[in-house]
């Protein structure tokens, strides 16, 4: 009994010490799947935004506290992730919170936060509706409809293509994009001809490459992830279809060109990071990145590295943890960051150019930037 | 044209959709146990072929690999899971099956959670007939599942073992009493209908080139849509119900339907994946017993 009541007293005595050494830290939820059908990007999610972290606390930390990750496994649904985002709130006591997540699960907790008042990041989610939750609500990359008109621009205005088919993921991800691609594809002069839609689950596509045969596009927009995308444009090319496949940051990933093979080769996409970088920021986190994963970076690590550095100079700046303080440094701020310049508009809209990248060689590559502000303008309402 | 490449694809879909579903056929006639976990020996069969091709270089020896591991693996799932709950009522096997199906993809996981792809993916010849490029994966599907399951057919009907087998399904106490080792037939069946499974779990990597943890999660609730369409347990009524349904699907989810100045387009309203779910929705309705009643 005595001894039983003795190693108790030690335990909660550690505890009590390991909740005052982290009371010195700042809380930073983070919710990514970790498991499920999108673990591959949920795990670069992780590593992108723990390599943040690291290198933020090397450098003495925030304003003389540690940054400290709360992770969370979401699965990608939105059934978990509002639970998780209470948790976050009111067990974990974060002082912001950051999506490491695709659009479904952080639309789900992009309402939570913003009743609970507490800042929220979307690193990489695209959906239009989720900065639309309310103030403390903020994106670090483009809103699907954004990156779909710097899709139409890429197609018609600098691939000079005119006859389009839309191979479309049906889910948040792959609609936003295609409504962005359809709003501008005729200022761009492209005639699509027509449409097809898959759902995510999809592996097989035999009969829509079939009737895109016989519809003799100059080029195919195809939404998608690299785990959708790489088997598609594999089939694609397989059944002889020639026409220019151009996709967008759910490819970008090494993983795409690993699972295409040769048939990615000439794959054109829309995304954030850019592999051929001058920049000295982007060239030390695809450095760092690749040393810390033991893989090549991609969008997803980039855009969560880039939303704790947005994090953690909202914090520095806000110089407290009151929330409301916080929020508005986050609005504020201008950050150098792995995938550019991030500034926030009116609804808490990233404003940056797209990088467009092209796979040579088993890599991916530089092909040209889309700087047009007035295309890219994000939704300010 | 295109009708005829999209009648040409839904039939290579569906010789996939066949080598799943003989497998849970054979089951659900033997043991009336719905076996949903029958899926993830699909994707140990993907993930056996991608590694052995990878670590070996020889495609052959993978498949072999494939059917053998996967059918080792649907003998032992029979004796831990399913016969120490035989005595109890069929949902029981059920929840276990379900359960088993999960428990295996996180299995996978702990393996590789990003999925495996060929270094040097096998099989990437195409062909070209009637104006239509074909992939060579596709074609060599379609006749290894003609090939296997005629064979099957053939073993069921004139070996010893085969009539053993039909013995054991029609009346399995009658059949033990003439001296036929029904736990036998049952360990042979598993093996079978889950080396089945594997070779389809490869020949689909083949056209993928990749295998993830969910990658039989489609493939486990079509089949059993497939074979409740089938009439369950009838092996004929299966086999037509997965080519139509390959075929249904290769229409449904491309083509457009003009309806006065309207396009009705099936592929915009519903998932590829749930048309199977329609149509079994459909035929329930009409006939209730499925398309095709055991004999």
């Amino acid at each position: 009994m005595r001894t039983k009541l003795l190693f108790a007293g030690v335990l909660s005595a550690g505890i009590f010490a390991a909740g005052m050494a982290q009371a010195q830290n700042i809380k930073i939820g983070f919710h990514a799947p970790l498991t499920g059908f999108a673990a591959a990007d949920g795990k670069s999610a992780v590593l992108g935004a723990q390599l943040a972290v690291e290198q933020i606390n090397a450098k003495g930390g925030v304003n003389g506290k540690k940054l400290q990750l709360v992770i969370y496994d979401d699965q990608a649904s939105p059934k978990n992730s509002a639970p998780i985002a209470n948790k976050l709130i009111s067990q974990d006591k974060v002082a912001l919170a950051i999506s490491g997540s695709y659009s479904g699960a952080t639309r789900a907790a992009a309402g939570v936060f913003q009743k609970a008042k507490v800042p929220y990041i979307a690193a990489y989610a695209v959906h239009p509706s989720i900065t639309k939750a309310g103030p403390y609500v903020f994106r670090t990359s483009f809103v699907g409809e954004v990156q779909g008109r710097a899709g139409a621009k890429l197609v018609g205005d600098i691939l000079k293509k005119r006859r389009v088919v839309l191979i479309t993921l049906k889910n948040d991800f792959g609609r936003s994009l295609v409504r962005g691609f359809k709003e501008k594809a005729a200022a761009y002069g492209v005639k699509i001809v027509s449409e097809y839609e898959y759902s995510i689950k999809n592996r097989q596509f035999g009969p829509i490459i079939a009737k895109v045969k016989a519809d003799k596009p100059d080029a195919i927009y195809a939404t998608g992830y690299f785990f959708t995308a790489g088997p598609l444009v594999r089939q694609l090319r397989a059944a002889g279809v020639k026409a220019v496949v151009i996709g967008q940051e759910g490819y970008d990933s090494q993983k795409f060109i690993k699972i295409a093979g040769k048939a990615a080769e000439g794959v054109v996409i829309t995304t954030s990071l850019n592999r051929d970088s001058k920049r000295a920021v982007t060239l030390g986190f695809i450095k760092a990145f690749e040393k810390k994963a033991g893989y090549k970076a991609d969008m997803v690590a980039a855009t969560t590295h880039t939303a704790i550095y947005v994090a953690a100079a909202a914090l520095k700046a806000a110089g407290s943890m009151d929330p409301a303080a916080i929020r508005a440094a986050i609005a504020k701020t201008t950050v150098n960051a792995a995938t550019g310049q991030i500034s926030f508009n009116s609804l808490g809209e990233v404003q940056k150019s797209v990088l467009v990248q092209v796979v040579r060689n088993g890599n991916w590559h530089f092909h040209s930037k889309i700087d047009d502000k007035m295309l890219l303008a994000p939704p300010t309402k | 044209m295109t009708e005829l490449a999209l009648l040409v694809q839904g039939l290579l879909d569906g010789s996939i959709y066949a080598l799943i579903a003989v497998g849970l056929t054979l089951v659900y006639g033997l043991l009336r146990i719905l076996h949903v976990a029958h899926a993830a020996l699909f994707t140990l069969g993907g993930y056996v072929g991608v590694v052995v091709t990878n670590e070996t270089g020889s495609f052959i020896l993978a498949l072999v690999a494939a059917m053998i591991v996967a059918g080792i693996a649907g003998m032992i799932i029979y004796r831990l899971v399913y016969q120490p709950i035989l005595h109890l009522p069929p949902y029981v096997a059920l929840i276990a099956s379900i359960g088993l199906f999960i428990a295996m993809q996180e299995g996978f996981r702990f393996y590789d959670e990003q999925g495996v792809s060929y270094v040097n993916p096998p099989v990437q010849g195409t062909l070209e007939l009637a104006g239509q490029t074909l992939q060579l994966a596709k074609i060599v599907t379609f006749f290894v599942a003609i090939i296997l399951i005629g064979g099957l057919g053939l073993l069921a009907a004139k070996t010893r073992t085969g009539v053993a087998w039909r013995a054991t399904v029609t009346m399995p106490a009658m059949a033990e009493s003439f001296g036929i080792n029904i736990i036998q037939v049952r360990y042979i069946n598993f093996f079978i209908g889950s080396a089945l499974a594997a070779v389809a779990g490869v020949m689909v990597s083949l056209t993928t080139n990749l295998v993830e943890p969910t990658s039989g999660d489609v493939w486990s609730y079509k089949a059993l849509a497939i074979i409740v369409l089938g009439g369950l347990g009838s092996m004929r009524g299966t086999l037509i119900a997965c080519f139509a349904l390959g075929v249904l699907e290769a229409f449904a989810t491309t083509t457009c339907v003009p309806l006065g100045n309207i396009q009705i387009c099936l592929g915009e309203i519903m998932n590829r994946d749930a048309i199977a779910f329609a149509f079994l929705v459909i035929v329930l309705m009409i006939r209730p017993q499925g398309l095709f009643v055991r004999a």
